[in-house]
């Protein structure tokens, strides 16, 4: 079994979560550290393999203070760690569907996402990302109308929502990245290969309606 | 198993330029799958006693779960709350959100409710692709074919056709939500040939395909007006009309509180996955943490029929070692781009592109017959040589791979400089629930799509057709769920639930397990309170 590590070996790595002090061995990850102490309501744990951005922790070493996902991170002494709980619903509403005009996306963007203009450059999110997104660059390409580019920036974002938490201006990051990385394949990815098979389809699908209406 | 070539011997022996020795020729894929692939392990299998399969093959734990006690009775649905909606998705993976979203389009009051998070999935792990028919060469024939063969022929030709048929509108779908794909530079979609396929017809985002989809499905999901979502909320059972005869809604709890939700509804769609999570044969998985089983046991108890219960397929290449990633996947891309098996006498010992089922009985026989490479008397496994195609083709891994570069890099591990040890791992269920073309299960209101469902795959899935089924296969059915228009439940009964208690108890079963499992044991610690 997956969790089984280092079974007989005495735990000699003693550290808190959720505030239950907890032993744990070496080089367990945090999730399996809380599950072999058996912390209660930890839920919020997905993939294990860092991409599906559920188990959201906050540790403490000390004075210092950050964020991080707890399948990536191993157990350390004496660090305290906090499971965050799930994040909040979206204040930023849209449905793509509602675009209809490309020259107008600009402008709808402001409208959506009206704090992105207002970024104070204080790193929060960048310190924020575990992914290591240089998340504050991506917005400011976002809010100069470069959706390509700012979506390129957010590629390996993974939806952990943490940045969006971190920021003092409630730009949402994340969702501003994932806006770019939508706008540009809803109006700008046209493959010619998978037009034309469709297409192809298309005419075969007509091709058998009017046969069968000759048939008849 | 304590044979097998110890660690430090063998990456003493290993060198990225040794000669590897002629390729043994594989002789009978049959003999070679039936002495060492894990569905025909020797007491892996039983007949089921009751239910609509009675009598019929079942891998072992699974059997344990289909023909157990529900959580609930009838006691504990009085005074509590209830919900009406038209159309219920259980379950928030990729298929779960493709339904939503075509149910929403169709004119539905959509309620999504998921164990864990909204996109905690294995979609969101997928890494390879997407597989449809479109270029020139290739043709929606073609990908019908190479289904059915690789799923040696055992799949239903009627949802085969449906679904590759579905391809190229599901890609169009897909880039009309949001999605990404890569390019070549004259604008094509890229497409990729993977294992069991005859032509390349693998769509990709780089190596982050599932992950792409499902942040953008996620988002758009949770944009959509007429969908609402309920996080960490798992299905403990589903409700019955009188007669026990029509799926009418589903009984929720949640993971915070504890508190059950009825929901009454005209149509049940399951999207809850598959079953990795059970840990079949003592195996490793490359499931998220909810991959439980638990839509089969739902879906079972009220009556629906299932199919290829004892077909499941191992990754050949799971990782062994470091062991918080155990079981965890290598894509088959890696093998795809030239990474070589080799055993721990420094041999190749099988064609790394044969089908999966096959690659993973020979990476079996390697580790039993005392050829593997030996971390401890539990983990035994074999090199993926990736040293050696780092060596071949430079910057390849980084460029190409940069998902398991990243995964590796967080564990102190370089695939570029050490070979990495794997072994197959649980990573998907064949079969699952029998369905129509539109999702429709033998149970009149309830909808099954994704891994929950069968008849795709046959037995064995090829790499790409998994994504394009929970997307083709949740649009159809969330249309068709939004088209019964009848006048919803008049009265909801666990009507199924005695049924089958009865069953089991003429059948002289025992009554003492419960199911669904919700959360593998060891995850489960104080988080739900059976």
């Amino acid at each position: 079994m997956s969790t089984s590590t280092n079974e007989g070996k005495q735990p000699d790595v003693t550290l808190t979560i959720n505030g239950l002090a907890v032993k744990a061995n070496e080089g367990m990850t945090l999730v399996e550290a809380a599950w072999h102490a058996g912390v209660p309501r930890v839920t919020s744990v997905g993939c294990m393999e860092g991409v599906c951005g559920s188990c959201r922790v906050m540790l403490r070493r000390g004075k210092e203070v950050t964020v991080d996902l707890a399948c990536q991170t191993f157990v350390e002494n004496d660090i305290e760690v906090v499971f965050l709980p799930p994040a909040s619903a979206p204040r930023h509403h849209y449905e793509i569907d509602d675009f209809k005009d490309g020259w107008d996306i600009h402008a709808r963007f402001h409208d959506i996402f009206p704090e992105a203009s207002r970024c104070r450059h204080c790193h929060g999110c960048d310190n924020a990302c575990p992914k290591g997104i240089t998340v504050e660059n991506g917005v400011a390409l976002a809010d100069a109308g470069r959706y390509r580019e700012a979506g390129e920036a957010f590629f390996e974002c993974i939806m952990c929502e943490l940045c969006d938490v971190a920021c003092p201006e409630l730009i949402a990051p994340a969702h501003v990245g994932l806006f770019s990385r939508r706008i540009t394949a809803h109006f700008h990815l046209r493959p010619p290969n998978l037009i034309h098979r469709l297409e192809e389809l298309r005419q075969e699908r007509q091709g058998a309606t009017l046969k069968e209406s000759d048939e008849e | 198993m304590s044979n097998g070539i110890p660690l430090a011997e063998a990456l003493a022996r290993y060198r990225p330029d040794a000669e590897l020795g002629a390729l043994p020729e594989l002789t009978d894929a049959d003999t070679l799958l039936n002495a060492h692939h894990p569905d025909h392990l020797r007491g892996s299998v039983v007949k089921l006693v009751v239910g609509a399969n009675a009598g019929e093959n079942c891998q072992r734990e699974l059997a344990n779960l289909l023909q157990s006690e529900a959580f609930i009775d009838e006691a504990d649905l009085a005074g509590t709350p209830v919900t009406d909606i038209d159309v219920l998705v259980i379950g928030g993976g990729g298929a779960g959100c493709a339904a939503a979203l075509m149910a929403a389009e169709k004119g539905a009051r959509v309620l999504l409710a998921t164990k864990l998070r909204l996109g905690d999935s294995n979609t969101v792990m997928a890494e390879g692709g997407i597989q449809a028919a479109i270029e020139p060469d290739d043709s929606v024939q073609r990908h019908i074919q190479d289904t059915l063969r690789g799923g040696h022929h055992a799949g239903d030709p009627a949802l085969v056709s449906a679904m590759a048929g579905d391809g190229p509108e599901v890609l169009r779908w897909l880039i009309r939500q949001g999605m990404q794909f890569e390019q070549t530079p004259s604008g094509d979609l890229h497409t990729r040939r993977a294992g069991g396929m005859s032509t390349a017809r693998l769509v990709h985002c780089r190596d982050y395909t599932g992950l792409e989809m499902m942040r953008v499905l996620r988002e758009a999901v949770i944009q959509h007006r007429s969908i609402e979502v309920w996080e960490q909320s798992p299905a403990v059972e589903l409700l019955s009309n009188e007669t026990g005869q029509k799926c009418v809604g589903a009984v929720l709890t949640s993971l915070l509180d504890g508190q059950l939700r009825i929901v009454r509804t005209r149509s049940v769609i399951l999207a809850t996955g598959g079953l990795g999570r059970l840990h079949l044969n003592g195996f490793p998985t490359s499931n998220h943490l909810g991959a439980t089983g638990d839509g089969l046991v739902l879906a079972y108890r009220i009556g629906a029929r299932l199919r290829e219960l004892d077909s499941f397929q191992y990754h050949p290449t799971g990782l062994l070692h470091p062991t918080h990633l155990a079981g965890k996947l290598v894509t088959e891309g890696v093998r795809a781009a030239g990474a070589l098996l080799v055993n721990g006498v420094g041999h190749r010992f099988i064609d790394e592109l044969l089908p999966r089922d096959i690659v993973c009985s020979a990476i079996l026989r390697e580790c039993a017959e005392g050829r593997g490479i030996r971390i401890d008397d539990q983990r035994v496994g074999v090199w993926l040589d990736t040293p050696r195609l780092e060596r071949a083709n430079p910057g390849l891994l980084e460029k190409q791979f940069p998902n398991l570069m990243t995964r590796t890099r967080v564990s102190g591990i370089d695939p570029r400089i050490e070979p990495l040890l794997v072994h197959p791992t649980l990573h998907y269920q064949n079969g699952g629930a029998v369905i129509d073309a539109n999702g429709a299960t033998t149970v009149p209101g309830l909808y099954a799509v994704g891994e929950v469902a069968g008849g795709i795959h046959g037995r064995n899935r090829i790499m790409g057709n998994a994504l394009l089924e929970i997307i083709s296969f949740g649009r159809r059915a969330g249309i068709a769920a939004t088209a019964n228009r009848d006048r919803g439940p008049k009265k909801v009964t666990l009507e199924h639930v005695n049924r089958l208690r009865r069953a089991l108890t003429l059948a002289d079963m025992p009554l003492t397990r419960r199911a669904p499992q919700v959360l593998p044991d060891y995850a489960a610690g104080g988080v739900w309170n059976r």
